[in-house]
């Protein structure tokens, strides 16, 4: 049961994540790229995989003082910490520049800043 | 500074990343001190070139040397902690990137662009170069990753750096593409982690190897690696990914450009090598395809990575010489010849994934890698030769240049040699690199590829003959004429010039460093020998310590 609602979920991140992506306004492109970078996230502490829900998975209520059940890849946890705070400074720096984008341009219109080339 | 021997366990691996990380700290606190900075980043430049030549004398070339060495960073063994893995194809990558990072410093030192932003330059720069160096270097899928973040996060800011509204959405453009390509390099690791268990390189070697004995089930890993293989891609520029390159390449300095087509692309190129034929080449995947007319099934995920990188190459090597051939500016064509040519270097890499003879399959990396290093000397002098000129006519568009043979021989004659080198004359180091590529394809009794490789050329001929004429032949225009060109700049172009005819003379000794590196790159089971990642039970502790990361 878990495991399909957070399939559900990152699946819907991943779809809001790139419609935002697909639209006019810059705002909502750095909001895409904020929501497909957590998207990434929650997939990849969802991969350290579920410990079944059952008490004895529960570290308070397995034993008291004795070892206490490992209830998820400790790995996964410390690679999402890395991508979170590179995720983080990146989204930083997209917001900088939509703001230097609109200085410079006067609009956040994608498709009102010109030719390409 | 350095004992020898030097072990397979050396600590020699981690300083070149050492010093370009105290020379970007160095250089940042330096920030009010111009010329003690530009000092410092020389220094650090030249310390770093020396730190590589060391990897490959002591680890690689000398007679004595391991030909591979590790590093495990924390002292945690591998597969548990990082471990940095300094073999023949890291120095050989190193040493393009050492070769062409100092001539870059030295050109910084003469001519920065912009105002304030200027403090920043050289720190963002010994970032990139950090960047570059961890990708290389690394052994875990998860560190590569990271030091791509290292890279992109410098390379983002010099896209960013002129200012001027242009610059800013190429930028934009720039940032939006790369952080959905990390995305998207997360989803293929994390799968490949919850697939196989692990992320060092030599231990995925291991696994996939022999799936049934770790009880793996390593089918979705073709898929995942496609991912992987995708984002790798977009950083080397192959079509279809990459159309951020003119414009990216248009909006950093020059001199920054020569970087980012000489040693970033490099990197998307060695990580396609290094897992491809490093960590799976072995794997005992079943691959079961059809498409309408095309059939890969086998036992190896090799020949469907193949048959995707042929397309990409020959689309890119297509698109690029199309492209170069109607710019109107000398770093516009340069940049489309960026994505043709590492079409070129994509090809001899897709031959040898699906050449099934050993030797075949060691003589189209190295084609690879010649071209490699053959494209990051003359692209690399191509694009710091934008820089002079920019610098001295204020512009490169061809409307305003003309008759600056007439105006600088110097300049002129390496522009020459290093657009010869492209096209691939004898005795320059171009020649060599086609020659090989061209001899693997025939090799490989590709037909197609020939014809693809010919087209290629011929488009190579046309769009650096366009370049040269439009701008160093005819009558000097007024921008030429009342230009002044930097003594030191010209100094450099020559020098990286002299390389190009040098490596081409003296071409034996390259090709064995290249054998070397195509050696280390198919030596799966030294790889993992050296790396010797060890089992959970080996080291009863509890459960596995997540002390790495």
């Amino acid at each position: 049961m878990t495991a399909v609602v957070l399939a559900a979920t990152i699946g819907a991140l991943f779809a809001l994540g790139t419609f935002l992506l697909l639209q006019r306004d810059l705002i909502r492109v750095v909001w895409g790229l904020a929501i497909i970078s957590q998207a990434a996230n929650v997939y990849l502490l969802a991969m350290g995989g579920i410990a079944p829900a059952v008490a004895d998975s529960v570290p308070i209520l397995a034993g008291h003082g004795g070892g206490a059940p490992q209830t998820a890849d400790p790995v996964v946890q410390a690679l999402v910490l890395t991508a979170i705070v590179i995720g983080f400074g990146m989204t930083a720096f997209a917001l900088v520049l939509s703001y230097r984008v609109y200085e410079e341009h006067g609009t956040l219109d994608v498709t009102e800043l010109g030719d390409r080339r | 500074m350095i004992a020898t021997p030097v072990g397979t366990d050396s600590q020699l691996v981690i300083a070149p990343m050492l010093i370009v990380l105290a020379a970007a700290t160095a250089t940042l606190l330096l920030g009010r001190y111009p010329r003690a900075r530009a000092a410092v980043s020389l220094a650090g430049g030249i310390a770093y070139a020396a730190a590589v030549a060391a990897i490959d004398w002591y680890i690689v070339l000398a007679p004595d040397a391991p030909g591979i060495a590790t590093y495990q960073v924390g002292g945690w063994p591998a597969p548990f902690g990082i471990t940095l893995v300094a073999d023949g194809l890291s120095a050989f990558m190193l040493t393009m990137v050492a070769i062409l990072g100092v001539a870059s410093l030295v050109f910084s030192t003469r001519h920065l662009p912009g105002g304030e932003e200027r403090s920043y330059y050289f720190p963002l720069f010994h970032f990139l170069a950090l960047g570059v160096t961890g990708a290389f270097l690394t052994g875990d899928l998860f560190n590569l990753f990271v030091w791509f973040e290292v890279m992109l996060m410098a390379s983002y800011v010099f896209v960013a750096y002129s200012g001027g509204p242009e610059h800013t959405r190429a930028a934009f453009w720039y940032v939006t593409l790369n952080l959905v390509g990390s995305a998207v390099f997360l989803l293929g690791v994390g799968g490949i982690y919850a697939t196989t268990g692990t992320l060092n390189m030599a231990d995925l070697a291991q696994r996939l190897a022999e799936p049934a004995a770790y009880g793996l089930e390593p089918a979705p890993v073709v898929g995942l690696f496609a991912l992987l293989l995708s984002v790798f891609a977009l950083k080397a520029g192959l079509v279809p990914f990459q159309f951020w390159i003119p414009s990216a390449y248009r909006a950093a300095p020059p001199q920054v450009t020569a970087l980012l087509a000489g040693a970033t692309k490099k990197v998307g190129i060695y990580a396609i090598i290094r897992l491809t034929f490093t960590v799976f080449a072995g794997a005992a995947v079943g691959v079961d395809l059809s498409l309408p007319g095309v059939t890969i099934a086998g036992d190896s995920p090799l020949p469907f990575i193949g048959a995707a990188l042929f397309i990409m190459a020959t689309a890119s090597i297509l698109v690029g010489g199309i492209g170069a051939v109607g710019r109107d500016s000398l770093e516009g064509v340069f940049a489309y010849s960026s994505i043709g040519q590492v079409g070129f270097i994509a090809m001899p890499v897709a031959i040898a994934t699906t050449a099934t003879a050993p030797g075949l399959r060691k003589l189209a990396i190295v084609a690879a890698l010649v071209y490699a290093l053959n494209h990051t000397l003359a692209k690399g002098l191509l694009f710091l030769s934008v820089g002079t000129v920019r610098s001295a006519t204020g512009t490169s568009r061809f409307a305003d240049l003309g008759g600056l043979a007439m105006r600088s021989p110097p300049l002129a004659i390496s522009v020459f040699v290093a657009s010869l080198a492209l096209v691939g004359i004898p005795p320059l180091s171009g020649f060599f690199g086609k020659f090989l590529v061209f001899d693997a394809a025939a090799r490989a009794r590709a037909g197609p590829v020939l014809v693809v490789l010919l087209v290629g050329s011929l488009l190579t001929i046309a769009y650096t003959t366009r370049a040269w004429n439009r701008s160093f032949w005819g009558a000097q225009t007024d921008a030429v004429e009342t230009a002044s060109i930097d003594p030191v700049q010209v100094a450099v172009l020559a020098v990286l010039a002299a390389t190009i005819v040098a490596v081409g003379v003296g071409f034996e000794p390259v090709y064995e460093f290249a054998e070397i590196a195509a050696d280390a790159a198919v030596d799966t089971e030294g790889y993992v020998d050296a790396v010797a990642p060890q089992e959970a039970s080996d080291l009863i502790d509890s459960s596995a310590n997540g002390g790495d990361h």
